[in-house]
């Protein structure tokens, strides 16, 4: 008995002392996503555990789509009228996801609402599942990522297998056109539910790196009846036969896609159901579909998940719009080829004549390791007629200056500023669209700089 | 002047921005006005050494190096040994550079035999060495930067000589300074980042190199190299402070 009320009081004082933490860095003007969940976790070590014990949790993780893909979700359930919070921010390490839980909860530990919504990163859900019975546990994909960081993609798709192995009650969304990531459904005993996109999304594709050209199983090449981008896409294995799932939610045609947004009809449970996406990006048809299976999990019907997905509003960094003075700003953030590949799809898609500027930054959330911007094709940026300059900053600039110059930019048309101050200042004198790419330390910087002398919001409201 | 390229397994040994030493030396020699052409080999392709002037082997994964042992030892094993033991000019990086070697050995003991084309091996070790680096070339007279990102510790025989010694980070092994491999035209090292662009007297030494076996001692022009100058004096800076 006594020891259940010293774990009590322990867990009141961890989660009193990460409110008190988050409290004082939002007084000091500062995010604190981060440092009030480690608060937590050190006085309480599985705090999470109690926390989470009794809310739906929907887990969403993989390499790219994560945040983009749970304000889909986000939307959905808000569409619903159901109870929810969700981990903003980018706080989807185990401590940040602890804090969030905590942020949300009575001092006894009692969660204000019924569902979570968690994006966990792809490392960090293998920590955070072992606290979190999830109910769902959505796969956007894998690909190669800040190497130093995640290591080589087999051991991403390793941490993720463990994440999965702790979800024992979870039903599991899996892409059907990841080799990767959606082999998990084979080996997972969980029920699972493919999604996937039954046609090309791109009028032209840059030219990619595929991170899974060989069959695990017997080591011979993959034949794709269709890509949609990097590995993606009707996948087989003429070999041993493994093959592309059937997708039970899929997207079966692309009917419009241009820079605002996309039109795209699903079929599941035997019906069309049409949907416009909200977001740019043949990409985040892809985190529609996902979204839409996540909704399926739930049961929630196909029509009003659609809907959502013509509403949800993203921000943070995800083709987040600022218009200052007459300058259109668009921030994409960028973290690996993958990602930045099908921006550059995108933008081969658009019309306007725009400046193209890279923040480029090397701390530990950006991944240490520049060496993944040489496989982009930027050649292909560099060869567009919209393209009228490029920009480059960030503390590895000259990388980037260097990566464009080998592209084939006339080096007069590579600016180097360093300063975001005066970097904001000179692209909202260019009077055309800008598309800013930075990586995540960048994109905080950025945001923060325009947020203090445009007046838009810190990022944590 | 005309230069052929081999590019082993490009769709393999890819893993660290390696198409980005491609498209430097390719950069560097059209803007001298030479020409050069790339030829990708990869699995099941033939390879025909002798249609080649310079070859780069890249960095991948360990489940893809498996893809490779057998292809290797189906015939391009000994075309690569002839091929550098007949002067020509090899840069095999990360992956690449172990592959050039005797075998790998994985922590638990068991061991991959690779082509034997150098005398070096690797032994895995459970910490990965990684970061930017820097190490001096003594050949050039210049120092070199990149990033290393590898788990096998390479040890040097006494038939090939360092490429340069380790100035900060941890190079072959860690352990005894040295970092890659030179052997007769061969390059090897840990370095990528990627290592050219940033390293353009490298760049410049190799191409010469390959140039000279096939027309003789050749001159390269100098070329523009603000940009390269400028984000190697960062990386060396940051990394040995001022000088």
């Amino acid at each position: 008995m006594w020891y259940n009320y010293a774990m009590m009081i322990r867990v009141t004082l961890s989660i009193l002392a990460c409110k008190l933490c988050r409290a004082l860095l939002r007084l000091l003007g500062r995010g604190g996503t981060d440092f009030p969940g480690r608060v937590a976790l050190k006085l309480c070590p599985g705090v999470l555990g109690v926390l989470a014990k009794n809310v739906t949790t929907i887990l969403v993780t993989g390499t790219n789509g994560k945040t983009t893909t749970s304000r889909m979700i986000e939307q959905v359930l808000a569409d619903a009228g159901i109870s929810y919070f969700a981990n903003k921010s980018g706080a989807n390490l185990l401590s940040g996801v602890t804090a969030e839980f905590a942020m949300h909860s009575t001092l006894t530990g009692k969660c204000k609402y019924d569902y979570a919504l968690i994006e966990a990163d792809e490392a960090a859900f293998k920590a955070i599942s072992k606290f979190v019975d999830a109910k769902v546990v959505a796969v956007t994909n894998v690909f190669r990522d800040q190497l130093d960081r995640y290591g080589e993609v087999s051991h991403t798709l390793d941490n993720i297998r463990i994440g999965v192995g702790n979800s024992k009650n979870a039903t599991l969304c899996l892409n059907a056109d990841d080799s990767l990531s959606g082999s998990l459904g084979r080996e997972m005993p969980n029920p699972v539910l493919y999604y996937g996109v039954d046609t090309p999304i791109y009028k032209t594709r840059v030219a990619e790196l595929s991170d899974a050209p060989y069959c695990p199983h017997c080591k011979h090449a993959y034949v794709y009846d269709y890509v949609t981008y990097g590995h993606l896409g009707g996948y087989r294995c003429p070999h041993c036969g493994s093959h592309r799932p059937a997708p039970q939610v899929h997207v079966s045609r692309v009917l419009s896609s241009d820079a605002q947004c996309s039109r795209v009809e699903f079929s599941l449970d035997g019906k069309t159901v049409p949907a416009v996406i909200n977001l740019p990006g043949g990409y985040n048809i892809y985190n529609a579909a996902t979204t839409m299976a996540v909704a399926k999990a739930l049961d929630i019907p196909p029509e009003l998940a659609a809907k959502s997905l013509g509403s949800f509003s993203c921000g943070f960094g995800r083709m987040e719009k600022f218009d200052i003075r007459g300058t259109s700003l668009r921030m994409i953030l960028i973290k690996n080829p993958a990602g930045c590949n099908q921006v550059l799809n995108f933008l081969t898609d658009t019309a306007e004549p725009f400046v193209f500027v890279a923040c480029l930054n090397d701390r530990a959330q950006d991944g240490k390791d520049v060496s993944w911007i040489w496989d982009v094709d930027f050649e292909r940026l560099v060869a567009m007629e919209q393209l009228q300059k490029i920009v480059v900053s960030g503390i590895r600039a000259d990388d980037m200056a260097m990566r464009f110059k080998y592209a084939g930019m006339p080096t007069d048309k590579i600016e180097v500023i360093r300063d975001y101050g005066q970097l904001v200042e000179s692209l909202i004198q260019e009077g055309k669209m800008v598309y800013i790419m930075p990586t995540y330390t960048a994109m905080l910087e950025l945001r923060g700089t325009i947020s203090k002398h445009y007046g838009f919001k810190a990022f944590w409201e | 002047m005309e230069l052929k390229i081999c590019h082993l397994y490009p769709d393999v040994l890819n893993l660290y921005g390696d198409r980005g030493n491609i498209l430097c030396m390719e950069q560097r020699l059209k803007w001298r006005g030479i020409d050069v052409t790339t030829t990708g080999v990869s699995v099941g392709e033939p390879l025909k050494a002798s249609d080649f002037d310079l070859f780069f082997i890249g960095g991948g994964q360990d489940f893809e190096e498996e893809v490779l042992l057998p292809d290797l030892a189906a015939g391009k094993t000994a075309e690569l040994k002839a091929a550098i033991e007949d002067g020509a000019t090899f840069l095999a990086i990360c992956g690449g550079y172990q592959m050039l070697g005797a075998y790998y050995k994985t922590w638990d003991g068991q061991q991959c035999d690779f082509t034997g084309a150098l005398d070096l091996y690797t032994e895995g070790s459970a910490e990965r060495m990684i970061g930017n680096y820097a190490f001096t070339c003594e050949e050039l007279g210049v120092n070199v930067v990149g990033f290393e990102n590898h788990s096998g510790k390479t040890y040097l025989g006494s038939g090939v000589k360092p490429l340069g010694k380790v100035l900060k980070g941890y190079g072959n092994n860690g352990a005894d300074g040295t970092e890659g491999a030179r052997y007769k035209n061969v390059f090897a090292t840990y370095s990528h980042g990627c290592l050219l662009p940033k390293n353009p007297v490298l760049c410049d030494h190799i191409l010469k190199t390959a140039l000279a076996r096939k027309y003789g001692a050749v001159e390269l022009p100098p070329l523009d190299d603000t940009l390269e100058e400028s984000a190697h004096r960062y990386m060396e800076r940051r990394l040995l402070g001022e000088k």
